[in-house]
C-alpha cells in the first residue's frame, strides 16, 4: 500500500530529516552486520593475520579454509543433522500449532479461554525451568542421546501457537462455516481454507523455529552425548576444542561457522517476502 | 428433497441468553419457508441450528425422520448462503464452486461440466478464473449460489442472502431466487427482516419475536388473519394503524368508538365480541392503510389535517393527524392534496382486526 501525502516542511528540514534516518538505520545495521562481516572475512585469513587488529581484510584470501571445513571436518554432516532435525521438528510444530490454534480459535467450547490461558501460561515459564523435569521424561523414555528424543522434546511450539491464532482470527469465522457447509472436515477446512489464507504467519513461524531449532544449543547438548547425534552449535564447540585446540584454530572455526550459515541464509533469501509480512501482522489475505 | 422438523428446540447461548425458546416448525418437502421478524429475534439462530453451525440446546432436530442434533454440518448435505458470501478468497470462482463437489471425490470431468452447467446458469462463466476479490457485490451472491446449487442438497439455507445489495439489484435477484426455487425443487429456508422479500418468495411464512414463533401461515392468511398485534404490525407497509377504542351498545347493536367517531361493526364482529364478553369495555383496533376509505363528515371514524401527502403514481399515501394520533392511508384516489387539508376516514369494517388491549391476541379479524 502506498500512502502518498505532502509534506509541506522546508526543504533543508526535508533534507536533515533524511539524513538523520540514514545516519540512524545505518549505524544499527553496521552494528548488526559487523560480527557477521568480520565472520566471513576472519574465515579466509591466516592465522596470523587472524589475530592481527590492524589488517581488516585478508592479505592472502585462504579458500583453503573453507575447503577443509567442508571435506575434511564433520561440520557438513553435523549441518545435515541440523537440518532435518529442524525439519522434522518444525512439521510437527506446524502441524501441532496449527490444530490447537484453530480450535482455539474456530471451536466453541466452555474451556476454551482457560485453554488459551494455560498455553500463554507455559510461555511465561523460563525454558530451563523445563530442562530438568523433561530430561526426567526423557530418560525414563530411553530417548537421551538420540534423534528421536530431541525430536519428541520439541514437538510443541507456544510461540508458533501465538503467532497462527493471531492470524486465524484475522480470519472472518463465516468461512470456517462455508466450508463445513460444503462437506469440509475441520481437518480440511484448517488446511484447505485456513492455511492458504494465513501463509505469511506459517512462513514466518516455520523460518523463526527452523532458525532457532537448526542454532539450538543448549537442550540438545544435555540430552545427546555422541558426536553422531550433534546439532551445529554443538559441532561448532566440539571441533573448537577438538584434539585440544582450545583457541588456537581460529581461522578454521570462522569458516566452519561461515559454512553453517549458509543453509540458514539460502532459506531466508527464498521466504524473506512472506517473513516480512508474517512479522508486521499481515495475513496475506488481501485480493 | 427434504423433510424438516424441529420440535420444541431450545437455544440457550453460553452468556445464559436465550435466544430460541422452544420452537416447533414443520417443513415439508419442497417447502419454501420464511424466517422473518426483527433483527435480534432469533431467525440466524435457528438457521444455524438447522444448518449445525450452532449447538441446540434442548429439544430434537429431524432431517428425513431421523434425529441430527449431533450430526456435524458437512454429514448433513444442507447448502447455505450467507449473508457476506463467505467465497473462499483464495480461490478463483470456478474452485468456489467446485469445493464441494471435490471434497465428495466427484470424478475431475464430472466437476468440470456441472461447474460449467451451473456458471452457464447463473451467468457466471465468463467469471469463472476470476477471484472473488474481482467481483461486484451481485456477482459474488451469484457464486454463492451457485456454490450451493452445484451440490443438489437436501434443503437451502439462505441467511439474509440479499441484504447487501442494492434496492435494484435485491429485487431482480428476488425473482432469480424465485426462478431458482421453481427449478430446482428443493426445500428453501430463508431468513430475512424484510416482509416485502418474505411476502413474495414464501410459501409458508414462520413470524418470530423474541425467541419465539408468533405464526406460521401462508402470505395471504399473515395478511388477512394475524393472530396478534405484533404480527399485524410487522406484516404489511405502510403498517397497519392501531388505535383505542370503546364497545359500545346503541340501538341493541355494537359499534366502536373513537375519538373521533364511531365505527360500524359486521355482524360476525360484533357477535364475536359480544360473545366474549367486550361490550362496554376497550379494546385496540387496526386497519391497514389501504383499507381506509374517504367520507362524510357524519360517517368518519377519523377526522384530520394532512401532515404528508406522497404520491407514488398509481396510488397515494396520506399521513394525517387525527385525535387518535398519526393515521396513514394508502388509496387510489391520486387527486393531488394540500399539506393542512382536512379529510375524513373510515375503515372498511370488513376489514377491520381487533385486539385485546391486555394480551394483544387478535379477537376477531
Ligand atoms: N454467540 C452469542 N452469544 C450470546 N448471545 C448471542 C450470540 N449470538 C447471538 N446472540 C443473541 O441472540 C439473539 C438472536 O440472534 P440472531 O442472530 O439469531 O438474531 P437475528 O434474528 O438473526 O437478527 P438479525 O436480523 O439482526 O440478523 C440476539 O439477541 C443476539 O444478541
Ligand atoms: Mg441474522
Amino acid at each position: 500500500m502506498n500512502t502518498h501525502y505532502k509534506d509541506n516542511r522546508s526543504l533543508p528540514v526535508r533534507i536533515l530529516s533524511v539524513l538523520g534516518k540514514v545516519l540512524i538505520l545505518g549505524t544499527a545495521g553496521i552494528f548488526t552486520a559487523f560480527p557477521f562481516i568480520w565472520m566471513i572475512v576472519s574465515s579466509l585469513k591466516t592465522k596470523a593475520d587472524i589475530l592481527n587488529t590492524d589488517i581488516f581484510f585478508p592479505t592472502d584470501p585462504q579458500w583453503s579454509n573453507i575447503a577443509s571445513i567442508i571435506f575434511r571436518s564433520p561440520i557438513p554432516r553435523y549441518i545435515f543433522n541440523s537440518a532435518w532435525v529442524s525439519l522434522v521438528i518444525v512439521g510437527l510444530q506446524i502441524i501441532t500449532g496449527a490444530m490447537l490454534a484453530y480450535a482455539l480459535v474456530f471451536l466453541k467450547f466452555r474451556t476454551n479461554k482457560l485453554l488459551f490461558g494455560i498455553v500463554m501460561g507455559t510461555y511465561m515459564l523460563p525454558v530451563a525451568a523445563t530442562y530438568i523435569p523433561s530430561y526426567i521424561i526423557l530418560a525414563d523414555w530411553h530417548m537421551l542421546d538420540s534423534f528421536r528424543g530431541l525430536i519428541i522434546s520439541s514437538t510443541v511450539s507456544i510461540f508458533g501457537i501465538f503467532l497462527l491464532r493471531q492470524g486465524f482470527m484475522q480470519i472472518p469465522k463465516g468461512l470456517v462455516e462455508a466450508a463445513r457447509m460444503d462437506g469440509a472436515s475441520h481437518w480440511r477446512a484448517l488446511w484447505e481454507i485456513v492455511c492458504p489464507m494465513t501463509k505469511a504467519s506459517f512462513i514466518t513461524f516455520g523460518l523463526m523455529n527452523f532458525i532457532s531449532t537448526y542454532n539450538n544449543y543448549m537442550w540438545p547438548s544435555l540430552i545427546t552425548k555422541s558426536s553422531e547425534y550433534f546439532l551445529v552449535s554443538q559441532g561448532l564447540r566440539a571441533f573448537f576444542i577438538r584434539d585440544g585446540a582450545y583457541g588456537t584454530e581460529w581461522a578454521l572455526v570462522m569458516a566452519a561457522s561461515a559454512v553453517v550459515v549458509v543453509p540458514l541464509l539460502v532459506l531466508f533469501a527464498f521466504t524473506q517476502k512472506w517473513f516480512i509480512n508474517g512479522i508486521g501482522g499481515e495475513t496475506g489475505i488481501k485480493g | 428433497m427434504a423433510e424438516i422438523i424441529l420440535n420444541n428446540i431450545t437455544k440457550e447461548y453460553d452468556n445464559g441468553f436465550q435466544a430460541v425458546k422452544n420452537i416447533n416448525l414443520e417443513i415439508k418437502d419442497n417447502e419454501f419457508v420464511i424466517l422473518v421478524g426483527p433483527s435480534g429475534c432469533g431467525k440466524s439462530t435457528t438457521l444455524r441450528m438447522i444448518a449445525g453451525l450452532e449447538d441446540i440446546s434442548d429439544g430434537d432436530l429431524f432431517l428425513d425422520g431421523k434425529r441430527i442434533n449431533d450430526v456435524p454440518p458437512q454429514e448433513r448435505d444442507i447448502a447455505m448462503v450467507f449473508q457476506n458470501y463467505a467465497l473462499y478468497p483464495h480461490m478463483t470462482v470456478y474452485q468456489n464452486i467446485a469445493y464441494s463437489l471435490k471434497i465428495k471425490k466427484v470424478p475431475k470431468d464430472e466437476i468440470d461440466r456441472r461447474v460449467r452447467e451451473t456458471a452457464a446458469s447463473l451467468g457466471l462463466t465468463e467469471l469463472l478464473d476470476r477471484k472473488p476479490g474481482q467481483l461486484s457485490g451481485g456477482q459474488k451472491q451469484r457464486v454463492a449460489m451457485g456454490r450451493a446449487i452445484i451440490r443438489h442438497p437436501k434443503a437451502f439455507l439462505m441467511d439474509e442472502p440479499l441484504s447487501n445489495l442494492d434496492a435494484k439489484l435485491r429485487g431482480q435477484m428476488r425473482v432469480e431466487i424465485a426462478d431458482l426455487y421453481q427449478r430446482l425443487n428443493t426445500t428453501f429456508i430463508y431468513v430475512t427482516h424484510d416482509q416485502t422479500e418474505a411476502m413474495t418468495l414464501g410459501t409458508k411464512i414462520v413470524v418470530m419475536k423474541d425467541g419465539e414463533i408468533q405464526q406460521i401461515d401462508n402470505p395471504t392468511n399473515l395478511f388477512n388473519y394475524p393472530v396478534n398485534k405484533f404480527v399485524a404490525g410487522f406484516i404489511g407497509t405502510p403498517t397497519m394503524n392501531f388505535f383505542d377504542a370503546e364497545c359500545v351498545e346503541e340501538d341493541g347493536k355494537l359499534c366502536l368508538k373513537t375519538l373521533d367517531g364511531k365505527i360500524e361493526l359486521t355482524p360476525e364482529k360484533e357477535q364475536k365480541l359480544k360473545e366474549d364478553g367486550w361490550t362496554g369495555r376497550k379494546v385496540t383496533a387496526g386497519i391497514r392503510p389501504e383499507h381506509l376509505e374517504f367520507c362524510t363528515e357524519e360517517q368518519a371514524a377519523f377526522k384530520g389535517e394532512i401532515s404528508v401527502f406522497e404520491l407514488l403514481g398509481s396510488n397515494a399515501i396520506i399521513y394525517a393527524q387525527c385525535a387518535d394520533g398519526r393515521v396513514v392511508m394508502n388509496t387510489n384516489d391520486t387527486v393531488s392534496r394540500e399539506h393542512g387539508e382536512t379529510v375524513f376516514m373510515k375503515p372498511r369494517e370488513e376489514k377491520l382486526h381487533i385486539f385485546d388491549p391486555e394480551t394483544e391476541r387478535i379477537i376477531t379479524n
